[in-house]
């Protein structure tokens, strides 16, 4: 049974979280996500010329995402470059922006977006996705929505919010991960995973879950989004 | 029921109106309007609209600009003008005179060029023209980028903040309208205009901005 969580936490409440926007100077646009022990960075580079060629679309834009773990950010040394894990990861934030990008807007044209966790500590994919979409806003991109996700998840027999690696891995009744991202404003969901056992009746209960946190999420990356230009006017 | 203010900054997605008025910059969906860039609200008797506050050149036709040669070819120069796609400057749309397959003796890889966008494609991919007097190759290869969405705050009224700085630092300046800013002149004046340009750039949203330039061009010049 799992009664307390090794961090304290409520069963739903979120790490401390901090936001960045505008960090990389060379890229269009650049955010830093930070939840508990685990953080993002990503920058967005484009709209540009398509490379290669044959992935152009006549009629839209394309968006190529490449999530990485940098060596140093896990226990045990991740190799450099991406693994089978990288390549699924980037495969799923892509989708999950392309629901969140206006692609029409940019026809024959291509945005590339450069993912690198830092630190590692459970939902990378999550703050991947939320660093991502704030990069993609920050570049000045055409957006229906920013992306907010969240992991949420069944430990034992409880519904929690933001797992750890530590509670991912717990073993006693068993640990479910769902990681879910959100177009907060329009009440759609563009990323579910789901990694263990739960019943269709958990799993509604987990999305609520997730929601709820994912607006919090939300409300922090407007405020990062608009503190760059509010403090400027302050100076 | 219009849900902003005028020169609120808005998110993505951020809903603006129920009204179905959306102008530049905002989309709808399900008769609601939304923004559609991290932006300003600007609103009107006609509608909202959001102005992004970060972004991207898209080339219009009949916009003047600044473009550094990247390749030369027999018959055309390609030209980075800052803009998604790069642009071509064919050799019939030169003010001077040319020998084909010598473009480089005109203008060679890493050259200035002021030139106008004359055909733009569905695609935002743009052929520029240096027909007219006013076009050409600019000398002396020192350039400066700012963001295209900042430009008006560069230029000023009626062109009132970059002629300060062309009075107050003695140099020649070209502003393409992609954002690429030309400054020549001593290398002290040079560098003093740079640094008023940089000002600006990051700190665009700034009110009375042509004091704060004034004064900062005052402290550069002190320094020196």
């Amino acid at each position: 049974m799992y009664e307390e969580r090794f961090d304290k936490r409520k069963f739903d409440e979120l790490r401390p979280m901090e936001a960045e926007t505008g960090i990389i100077p060379n890229a269009k646009g650049s955010a830093r996500f930070r939840i508990g022990n685990t953080e993002a960075i990503a920058a967005v580079y484009g709209p540009e010329e398509v490379k290669p060629r044959h992935i152009e679309k006549v009629n839209k834009g394309i968006i190529v995402c490449k999530y990485d773990m940098l060596p140093f950010s896990v226990p045990d040394r991740a190799k450099p470059g991406m693994d089978r894990r990288d390549i699924e990861i980037s495969q799923v934030i892509t989708n999950a922006l392309n629901k969140a990008v206006i692609l029409e807007d940019m026809p024959r044209a291509m945005v590339n977006v450069r993912i690198y966790i830092t630190q590692a500590d459970a939902g990378t994919r999550c703050a991947s996705l939320t660093a991502a979409s704030m990069a993609c806003a920050d570049a000045g991109l055409p957006m229906r929505d920013l992306v907010a996700a969240v992991a949420a998840g069944k430990i034992g027999d409880s519904i929690c919010l933001d797992l750890t690696k530590e509670e991912e891995d717990f073993h006693e009744g068993g640990a479910t991960d769902v990681p879910i991202g959100f177009l907060p404003s329009k009440n759609e969901i563009v990323l579910l995973q789901l990694d263990g056992k739960v019943t269709r009746e958990e799993l509604k209960k987990i999305v609520e879950v997730g929601k709820k946190g994912a607006m919090e999420i939300y409300e922090l990356e407007k405020a990062a989004l608009k503190r760059r230009f509010l403090n400027e006017s302050k100076s | 029921m219009i849900n902003a203010k005028n020169f609120d900054i808005v998110t993505p997605g951020e809903l603006l109106s129920d009204e179905r008025n959306g102008r530049n910059g905002t989309y709808e969906e399900n008769e609601k309007v939304y923004s559609k860039f991290l932006g300003m609200v600007q609103l009107s008797d006609r509608g909202i609209s959001v102005s992004p506050l970060a972004g991207n050149y898209y080339p219009k036709e009949g916009d003047d600009i600044v473009g550094e040669v990247t390749e030369v070819s027999a018959k055309y120069w390609v030209v980075d003008i800052n803009a998604p796609f790069y642009t071509r400057l064919d050799v019939r749309d030169v003010n001077f005179r040319v020998e084909e397959s010598e473009l480089d003796r005109y203008i060679d890889i890493g050259d200035l060029v002021y030139a106008r966008v004359f055909r733009v494609y569905p695609n935002n991919a743009a052929d520029i023209s240096m027909r007219g007097t006013r076009y050409g190759k600019l000398e002396s290869k020192m350039i400066t980028r700012i963001d295209p969405v900042k430009l008006p705050r560069l230029i000023g009224k009626e062109g009132a903040m970059i002629n300060l700085i062309k009075e107050e630092t003695k140099c020649d300046i070209v502003v393409g309208q992609n954002g690429i800013v030309w400054v020549d002149g001593e290398d002290k004046n040079r560098a003093a205009a740079l640094s008023a340009i940089k000002f600006i750039d990051e700190n665009y949203v700034d009110s009375d901005l042509a004091e704060k330039v004034r004064r900062l061009l005052e402290d550069v010049r002190g320094k020196i």
